[in-house]
């Protein structure tokens, strides 16, 4: 699927990256040079312009996604002067919008942090009291900035960086001290201390707390946090006790599930939920920055950076597809299939390992250039709405020739009587009842003149029926070939031994055909969505010009699928590879055409569509010219 | 001994020796993990004198995970719905918390009967009985209360018959419901159409009698 110009790109866009695009994908890497040993032949340009059909994007991993969340973190640390651990919390509060975190900050310090759920809410008279006191000493601003002071070092003294834990054990001295609130109870008699939530009171019970100092035994804590973790997937962890809103911050769920775990957790759970809440925590980032998007492929944990579709107003102007780096599916059959086949044949293993291709702007998980997001979700909505429906009603069904209501005849005798508006009417020929006169069965002579009307009005009816299935069984072709591939895929590399086995021709040599099919693959999805935009342009010239290239290309896809499909002969080899060589490139170049011309033509506006979609001119008025 | 085991052996024994709640919990299917909770109405509502029992399940992960609760008795309230006893409660979903008990969250049940939430409702045409017509309501919740959960009710009611009033449990009026079957449509169709349409307080005079007789030709 891929080829090496978007690899070359990808290395340029590494350069002149802006701040979070300082990615690292040794597999690619590792690609791009092995695909450059072979695919010499097939380079049509070795300019690194970009082509106006594609999108300037940054694969990130999960690593470099974490660091610019931690960037974000020690931003606001440096802004707002709270602990790191802080920040986090009130940066998911905020949606990682800084902007808005600050000006609320700035605004009611110790709400916003009482709201995120680092602080603990004062008690009311407490606050009172202070503010009226700083009243009388300071001006207004001044104590605002003290009662954030005050909601910082509550919190400081928890997390603070030179402690290994955010966690308090009340048992501990220094703990009970540093806390003025925790009322006597606790530290009173530390050793007599039941779990509220399991009701052990064994002695060697680990007693553990938020900055609410509501206490649990740590066995409870880490039951509950990979609950929340695994059955939730939730990384805004509250302290357990009913009504506080004290959101345990990244360190203190660390300390629960791997530096500090209850000595009977299972350790591959702590693990596993550890894991998964840092993805968690990373997928709570990602979604809520517009300029990233996760990928949707399964097991993927690497995120795309694609600036330029950030907004959805670009959305009618480009198609935004993109690619993480990543190939096939961990721990799929066909990825076990791809490493024994790799280890017996060589670089095959991509026959197996799909790129991770999506759409940055909607929710479909493949490239569907040339076509737009709006025009793409339309024709799926519709295919899944109508296809089936639309050849049932044509295969079962015809109209009323008077109302042009659809009608199933399940039984009975041609004489047909429209339900809806009493029409009498015959069956087999569609005219007028009327006309059959008195004798049972008459029509069988052609050109009766209401039978012709009626066949007319029919076939008006059905012409937009027609026309959409045109559309769909052309687009369900293509579909339907590219699922088909994988079987091809496999024929193909059996032709290539064969080839390697009969002739002179090396491994590298024979690559050719594996080249040729994923060319013709990738033309196919493009064909594919070529009949969606078909399906909804306005008629016009350029609609013709479209079709016209469409055509071109479909042609040239499938006298390449001939050529591969075609048996080999040891003396025609030669031939062979230089015809399908030849075609390959011209298949490349149609390709080319079509997505660059289309892509312009979204660029500058002038794409016209039958319906209306969102972001686009209303459709003009359409004459119809039979 | 496992901690969840522990946990609610302890929760049925605290629930043994307190006796001035007045709720009590009893295994179904010897499990301590399949109960049957039950607690008497609260006073001054419509379900005062009744007695009224929770089916509860305990989870595998509980209790970090809320228990299952639903009602046994049939209740007319708008956030437990009249035909299955599920109940819509927030602490029974997102806002569980681990220290909450089962005797915690039966006190909850029973304030829930005392504060109807109609604006989150479970049941959506017993809230809309409930904002139309509070007295109706109370009266048809009074009659729920009566016949399932072995209230008192009202006085008229006990003496007329000791048959269920099929008008008295939809909450309608008698009269209507004879006006409508005297038009020869059966008795049950029409006090689930006007029970549907909620025909009842001031809605009577905004529903023309054609529009119910429409939907009664209709079903």
């Amino acid at each position: 699927m891929s080829s090496d110009y978007e690899f070359s790109d990808n290395e340029g866009d590494y350069y002149d990256s802006d701040e979070m695009m300082d990615f690292q994908n040794d597999d690619q890497d590792e690609d791009d040079m092995e695909m450059d040993d072979y695919n010499d032949d097939f380079k049509i340009s070795t300019g690194s312009k970009r082509k106006s059909y594609e999108v300037d994007h940054t694969s990130l991993s999960q690593t470099s996604v974490e660091k610019s969340m931690k960037d974000d973190v020690d931003h606001i640390c440096g802004i707002l002067g709270v602990e790191p651990a802080a920040a986090a919390l009130l940066l998911r509060h905020q949606g990682w919008n800084k902007e808005l975190l600050i000006e609320r900050y700035m605004d009611d310090p110790a709400k916003v942090l009482v709201d995120s759920g680092a602080a603990v809410q004062e008690p009311a008279r407490d606050s009172t009291s202070i503010r009226t006191h700083s009243v009388d000493k300071f001006a207004a601003g001044p104590s605002s900035r003290r009662a954030t002071r005050s909601s910082s070092k509550l919190l400081s003294s928890l997390t603070s960086p030179t402690r290994s834990s955010a966690q308090k054990y009340i048992s501990s001295p220094t703990a009970s001290a540093s806390k003025s609130r925790k009322d006597a109870k606790s530290s009173e008699e530390p050793e007599s201390f039941v779990c509220p939530i399991c009701f052990d009171d064994s002695l060697e019970l680990k007693q553990i707390a938020l900055d609410c100092g509501h206490s649990a035994c740590s066995g409870c804590w880490n039951a509950y946090t990979i609950s929340k973790i695994r059955d939730e997937g939730e990384h805004c962890i509250r302290c357990m006790t009913e009504g506080c809103a004290i959101v345990a911050p990244d360190d203190f769920v660390h300390n629960i599930l791997v530096s500090d775990a209850a000595p009977d957790s299972d350790t591959t759970e702590n693990l596993v939920a550890w894991t998964r809440f840092q993805e968690i925590l990373v997928r709570n980032f990602v979604s809520s920055n517009p300029k990233l998007k996760f990928c949707p492929y399964p097991g993927c944990t690497n995120t795309v950076s694609c600036p330029s579709a950030a907004s959805k107003s670009v959305l009618t102007s480009m198609v935004p597809i993109v690619s993480c780096g990543a190939k096939g599916i961990p721990g799929s059959v066909k990825d076990k299939n791809a490493a024994s086949s790799a280890s017996s044949s060589g670089s095959s293993n991509s026959f197996y390992d799909k790129e991770h291709v999506f759409c940055f702007g909607c929710p479909i998980e493949s490239d569907h250039r040339p076509v737009v997001c709006g025009v793409a979700r339309l024709w799926l909505k519709k295919c899944e709405d109508d296809s089936e429906t639309a050849n049932w009603i044509k295969s079962n069904t015809k109209e009323c020739s008077k109302c042009q209501s659809t009608i199933e005849k399940n039984g009975g005798c041609n004489h047909m009587t429209c339900k809806k508006c009493k029409y009498e009417f015959c069956w087999v020929c569609m005219g007028p009842w009327t006309e059959h006169g008195t004798a049972w069965y008459s029509c069988n002579r052609y050109d009766e003149k209401g039978g012709v009307e009626a066949r007319d009005a029919q076939s008006r009816s059905r012409a937009s029926l027609e026309r959409y299935l045109h559309y769909y069984n052309r687009w369900a072709n293509h579909e339907q070939s590219a699922k088909l591939s994988v079987e091809l895929y496999a024929k193909t590399e059996k032709k290539m031994e064969d080839m390697q086995i009969t002739s002179e021709l090396t491994w590298i040599e024979v690559q050719f055909m594996k080249k040729a099919v994923e060319e013709v693959e990738k033309c196919r999805m493009t064909l594919k969505w070529t009949y969606a935009m078909a399906y909804y342009l306005a008629r016009g010239n350029e609609k013709d010009l479209f079709e016209d290239n469409q055509r071109d290309l479909e042609k040239a896809v499938e006298d390449l699928s001939e050529l591969l499909e075609s048996p080999i002969e040891t003396e025609n080899i030669p031939m062979l590879r230089q015809k399908v060589t030849d075609k390959t490139v011209y298949v490349q170049k149609r390709n080319e055409i079509v997505l660059e011309d289309t892509a312009t033509g979204f660029q500058d506006g002038r794409w016209r569509w039958n319906v209306s979609v969102d972001g686009f001119e209303e459709p003009l008025e359409e004459v119809r010219v039979d | 001994m496992d901690a969840r085991l522990r946990r609610v052996n302890k929760e049925i024994a605290d629930c043994k020796n307190d006796k001035t709640s007045n709720i009590s919990l009893d295994l179904i299917d010897n499990s301590p993990f399949h109960l049957r909770g039950s607690f008497p109405g609260p006073e001054d509502t419509p379900y005062e004198g009744g007695h009224f029992e929770v089916d509860i399940v305990i989870p595998d992960s509980y209790p970090f995970q809320p228990v299952k609760m639903k009602f046994i008795t049939k209740v007319y309230h708008p956030n437990v719905s009249s035909a299955s006893g599920a109940i819509c409660l927030d602490i029974l979903k997102d806002a569980w918390s681990p220290v909450l008990t089962l005797k915690s969250t039966l006190i909850s049940l029973q304030s829930l009967l005392c504060s109807p939430e109609p604006n989150d409702p479970q049941d959506a045409e017993v809230a809309k009985h409930y904002t139309t017509s509070k007295g109706s309501f109370d009266e048809t919740a009074r009659y729920w209360t009566q016949i399932y959960a072995g209230g008192p009710g009202t006085k008229e009611a006990k003496g007329s018959k000791g048959a269920k009033d099929e008008v008295a449990i939809a909450g309608l009026e008698k009269a209507h419901v004879d006006q409508f079957e005297a038009l020869g449509f059966p008795r049950n169709k029409v006090i689930d159409v006007l029970r549907r349409l909620n025909y009842r307080g001031a809605n009577v005079a905004q529903i023309s009698e054609d529009r119910i007789v429409e939907e009664l030709l209709k079903s």
